[in-house]
């Protein structure tokens, strides 16, 4: 039972980690090497306004999320846009800004015990003989909310159903009068926000370290690959594969094992399925 | 209402189009013939802004050089430097070549994102529309793009164009790779497009035959130049088209 929800949880917390960095791939093609430090960066934010400015904690973190999307188009519109189509450009670029900001940030001085984000909600409740604390219940909703959420969001409205054309085929797109740079800007800024809303709700598990980053960065990475690259579904898929399987080294093994699960589903996908689980594109091209 | 000046466009030094100018008049439909590597999609690529993008990613990647030169107005207003999406918005939308569906997206999706440029009530009254003239869409609605037939992709892709509310439509070898019968079935629903909407078309094809009936102008491309041009009737009665095009002397 333990495995069970602690499974669920930790593979919630997988995708929303991935959410954001599969959204700007899916729609872009654009592999934001940058998104670990953006989570960092959206924890660290909305840190600096709790204390600093002393605002309440829901709109520290709304502030901080809108920060995050405005810092996701600007690094679109400033950098980014300058090698796009160039992959290995995008992901040196990508990367080398991810750098910069995570080590920026451990040079200003956040390291050590410090830095600690409050959970919203303290206390625990027993599910089915377990006790699990609230903010981890916390997690498993956001989770399903921004999933749901997106889900409409890409079905049901102009924006978003501009954005999935666009994730399909550019060219066409542009026909239809959407624009390639603008819905990129969209999809950064999205991305940015996601990033930022994953870190808000998981970052109050533990400290917020510039490790995090690393970390989070290799997590999506990792459940992008094993879901196939740009497809949703496929992350979110993957995520749980990836998150039981972690759960169940935790368990069996010893809690060193997980970074070791992640890279190795990486390493099994790429010689089994290279277009990963779900990578319906390919599939379909074949079929064809 | 739409000409195109002295259009030439080169990849590296090889001449792709030259020196081509055209027009189309409101509501006419204006033909585009010629062979493979005659200039047709080019031509349209260039007139849709296409070009430009195609020009911009080259130029970023790397790769080919593209040099675009000559003037292009609509509704008298210069729009050879708009980008593609500002041209879609302006009402020159091009239905591509190889029809270019949403694969993972249904029917239903795909005219709904090509709906993206149209206001909620005529996103509506087009979708009626597509679905009176292309009846076969109806059943398919919640089919995947990328399973289509051919014939049935083409109308979508055209429906899909309408969506985006085009002043002109461009369409691009809307005839490839379907049977004769549906060929000249399609025709005639392009043709009962412009009559009922007034929609203006200029339409890039190698199948003369089908297509030749429902123009009021045409142009022969050769080789990236316009070689032939007249109404109708002229290209018919030319020796060389009718050689060329339609197999008797």
């Amino acid at each position: 039972m333990d495995i069970l929800i602690y499974g669920i949880i930790n593979s919630v917390s997988l995708a929303l980690m991935a959410l954001g960095f599969t959204l700007v791939y899916g729609i872009s093609r654009l592999p934001n090497f940058a998104h670990g430090a953006l989570y960092v960066t959206a924890g660290y934010i909305c840190w600096q306004l709790l204390h600093r400015l002393g605002l309440p904690y829901p709109l520290a973190g709304l502030l901080a999320l809108a920060i995050m999307a405005l810092a996701g188009a600007a690094m679109y519109q400033l950098i980014l846009v300058r090698v796009r189509g160039m992959a290995i450009s995008e992901i040196i670029a990508s990367y080398a800004i991810g750098l910069a900001i995570l080590e920026g940030l451990r040079w200003g001085g956040l390291k050590g015990a410090t830095v600690i984000l409050p959970p919203f909600a303290t206390g625990s409740v027993g599910i089915l003989g377990v006790t699990v604390d609230l903010q981890r219940l916390l997690v498993v909703l956001l989770g399903a909310l921004l999933v749901g959420g997106l889900w409409l969001f890409v079905n049901h409205t102009r924006l978003g159903l501009a954005l999935k054309g666009m994730a399909q085929d550019e060219r066409a797109a542009l026909t239809l009068g959407i624009d390639s740079d603008r819905m990129a800007v969209v999809a950064m800024a999205l991305g940015s926000a996601f990033a930022g809303a994953a870190a808000l709700v998981l970052l109050p598990l533990g400290n917020i370290v510039v490790e995090a980053g690393y970390n989070v960065l290799i997590m999506a990475v990792a459940v992008c690959i094993v879901g196939g690259l740009g497809s949703w579904t496929g992350a979110i898929m993957a995520a749980f594969i990836i998150g039981f399987a972690q759960i169940l080294t935790v368990v069996l093994l010893g809690p060193h094992y997980q970074v070791v699960v992640a890279i190795l589903a990486i390493i099994l996908t790429l010689i089994w399925r290279p277009s990963g689980l779900f990578g319906r594109q390919k599939e379909l091209e074949e079929r064809v | 209402m739409f000409e195109a000046r002295g259009l030439m466009v080169f990849y590296e030094n090889m001449l792709a189009l030259n020196n081509v100018s055209l027009s189309c008049g409101e509501g006419q439909i204006v033909g585009v013939f010629g062979a493979n590597s005659a200039g047709k999609s080019t031509l349209m690529y260039t007139l849709a802004g296409i070009m430009l993008d195609i020009q911009k990613k080259e130029a970023m990647a790397g790769g080919e050089r593209i040099t675009i030169r000559g003037a292009l107005s609509f509704l008298g207003r210069d729009v050879m430097q708009l980008k593609p999406a500002k041209r879609a918005e302006a009402g020159i939308v091009l239905c591509p070549e190889r029809r270019r569906i949403f694969p993972e997206s249904s029917v239903m999706e795909n005219l709904r994102i090509g709906g993206y440029l149209a206001k909620p009530k005529e996103a509506t009254e087009t979708l009626d529309y597509v679905m009176t003239i292309f009846p076969a869409l109806v059943k398919l609605e919640n089919r995947l793009g990328g399973f289509l037939s051919g014939g049935e992709q083409q109308m979508l892709a055209i429906g899909r164009a309408l969506m985006a509310q085009p002043r002109l439509l461009l369409l691009d070898e809307p005839l490839l790779g379907l049977s004769p019968a549906i060929q000249y079935w399609l025709a005639k629903s392009i043709l009962d497009i412009r009559n009922q909407r007034g929609t203006s078309i200029i339409v890039a094809e190698q199948y003369a035959r089908p297509i030749m009936p429902i123009i009021d102008y045409g142009y022969i491309l050769e080789n990236g130049s316009a070689v032939v041009e007249g109404t109708k009737e002229e290209l018919l009665d030319n020796p060389d088209v009718k050689a060329a095009y339609f197999g008797t002397n």
